[in-house]
């Protein structure tokens, strides 16, 4: 996955007998601890209300009720909601990725006095808790008048993704020979342009790790989401659940329907770039 | 030649934009929270300086903070003795599953990935007192008299609030420490299997003592995300019942906007920061003498 000493399977290794029994059922009793509850969420998000309070565990839907996701479209203005989510995403991504490759360029490949001093004080942006800037920048944006606008999300998402994406985008240019560079500058070309040209065609596997990171942390952030915003028109998508709670408290299968169509894109990414992501969560972590 | 690289107009343009960012929206807001912190401010109106009264009022005279510190310890205990070592255990077996370990893989990984907006609603209905399913599970077992309102009772709540945690983050850890697994190079294994070693043995005296370097960063990463710990906790409890499950971010939140005392949430937030930049440090510093020999 990240190493080249990747291995397919264990060499040699075979189990038979009792252990593989052991092994089998260890391992579905994981699958089934993990997935049961999404499951339970999709079935009972096809199902009435009444059902939610009868004796069935898991119930076939018969017929399924798929007025669930129309009254969770219409009541829940999912499409709206959608779309500020997938706005407020892409902006911080754009956002995310320019910083980080100008900032991951300029760390490793440029010569500064302060560089190592600066690398480290971007790094420890890591450790600060998010949430520790919830009451400040709550006041901070009230003051300046960024309270209910996108950017009062955009702006704390990209910089609290920047220092993961800097990592990212550093650990893959330290694998990246520099002969290219070299004989570029001797060519005459400038530092943007060999960023253009010859950096960004090769750091595409690492700015499609840091974007598709960066998705996920945008897409299911919901604090700041409903803290800074409250105006109707600029709600992003998980507020979706509080109309319900509000309006329609007792129409359950609805309220399902909503949790369903918020994870259904978070699956559908995760499924399209599981080796991005797979390597965005052990970029930082194996190489300790 | 590499004189352009060391052209201080190009470094300040590549630089400035992303540092600016970073700035406002990270150290800024910790100055204006320190500035707050000094404060009786109510939320509106005018306010005093009142200097580090809060902070003492928070050390000598508020037990919901240290219950506060308490929770998250013991989420990090969760962590480190429960969901990782069995993240590791599942990290080493999951290889011999031959043409299913890719399945296996998504599947652990899946919940981790879904909003914890929506996994903690979910959770939430499992352990609601009218529909919930694991009240209706004690049912068909025959076990009634274990039925609970479980999130509303402050020992089963926050039970309830680390089980979900260590669940969701499951995904997570498993997947650390598969591609710290994955890392072992083949040889150690070949020359293991031909001196005779089981499999048991390999995964004790070679795997295991190799993972050394990725334990101590997970074992940091998953303390500090305990102390960091706010949606799960907000959306499932908010807190209650009776503080019995705040963290310092619901705790700070919940003084702010529920009580309007914003001097006093802030000395909480500006504490917030100095617990996690010092867990950190302290940790590593532990960690690193203890396994050093492998890093």
């Amino acid at each position: 996955m990240s190493s080249p000493n990747t291995r397919d399977s264990v060499p040699g290794a075979k189990m038979s007998g009792g252990p593989r029994l052991l092994f089998v059922v260890l391992m579905t009793a994981l699958v089934v601890a993990e997935l049961f509850p999404l499951i339970w969420l999709f079935d009972f998000s096809l199902l009435g209300s009444g059902d939610f309070f009868g004796s069935d565990i898991l119930k076939w839907p018969n017929p399924p009720k798929w007025q669930n996701y129309v009254d969770a479209f219409r009541n829940a203005h999912i499409p709206l909601l959608f779309g500020n989510s997938l706005l407020v995403s892409a902006v911080s991504i754009v956002l995310i990725v320019a910083c980080s490759v100008a900032m991951g360029y300029a760390l490793t490949r440029m010569h500064w006095r302060w560089r190592k001093p600066t690398l480290a004080l971007v790094m420890a942006g890591m450790i600060i808790p998010i949430y520790s800037t919830l009451l400040p920048n709550f006041m901070v944006f009230n003051e300046t008048g960024l309270l209910n606008s996108y950017f009062a999300l955009i702006l704390p998402y990209a910089a609290f993704q920047i220092p993961i994406s800097m990592y990212i985008i550093t650990g893959f240019l330290e694998t990246v020979p520099r002969a290219l560079e070299e004989a570029a500058v001797i060519d005459g070309m400038t530092v943007p342009g060999m960023i253009f040209k010859i950096i960004l065609p090769l750091l595409k596997p690492a700015i499609a790790t840091v974007a598709v990171m960066a998705f996920l942390s945008c897409w299911n952030e919901f604090i700041m989401a409903v803290t800074y915003i409250d105006k109707d028109a600029l709600r992003t998508l998980p507020f979706a659940v509080v109309y319900f709670m509000g309006q329609y408290s007792s129409n359950y299968g609805a309220q399902f329907a909503v949790l369903a169509i918020i994870s259904i894109p978070s699956i559908l990414i995760y499924t399209l770039f599981t080796d991005q992501i797979n390597r965005g969560i052990t970029a930082g972590a194996v190489k300790g | 030649m590499h004189n352009i690289l060391g052209d201080r107009k190009t470094i300040f343009w590549l630089m400035a934009p992303g540092l600016l960012l970073f700035s406002l929206m990270i150290f800024v807001p910790i100055a204006v929270s320190f500035y707050y912190s000094l404060t009786n401010w109510a939320g509106v109106g005018d306010y005093g300086m009142v200097g580090f009264r809060n902070y003492a009022d928070i050390f000598a005279s508020d037990p919901v903070f240290w219950k506060s510190l308490l929770n998250s310890v013991l989420l990090g205990l969760g962590f480190v003795l429960v969901q990782h070592p069995f993240a590791i255990l599942v990290a080493m077996l999951v290889q011999y599953g031959g043409r299913w370990e890719k399945l296996l893989r998504v599947c652990i990984f899946i919940p981790a990935i879904i909003s914890t907006f929506v996994t903690t609603k979910l959770w939430t209905s499992i352990f609601d007192t009218q529909f919930g399913l694991l009240n209706r599970l004690l049912d068909q077992v025959g076990l009634t008299s274990w039925q609970q309102d479980w999130l509303g009772q402050p020992h089963w709540a926050i039970a309830c609030i680390v089980f979900v945690c260590m669940w969701q983050g499951f995904g997570y850890a498993f997947l650390l420490y598969y591609a710290g697994v994955k890392g072992v190079p083949k040889d150690l294994y070949e020359a293991a299997m031909l001196d005779g070693a089981s499999g048991a043995q390999l995964n004790r005296r070679i795997v295991l003592p190799l993972l050394a370097p990725v334990l101590r960063v997970n074992v940091v990463l998953a303390i500090v995300s305990a102390f960091k710990q706010m949606e799960t906790v907000y959306l499932m409890t908010s807190g209650g019942p009776a503080n019995s499950t705040q963290f310092l971010s619901t705790y700070l939140y919940s003084k702010a906007f529920r009580e309007s005392l914003y001097g006093y949430g802030n000395a909480i937030s500006v504490l917030l920061v100095v617990i996690c930049l010092a867990v950190t440090l302290v940790l590593n510093r532990a960690l690193k003498r203890e396994v050093g020999e492998y890093g």
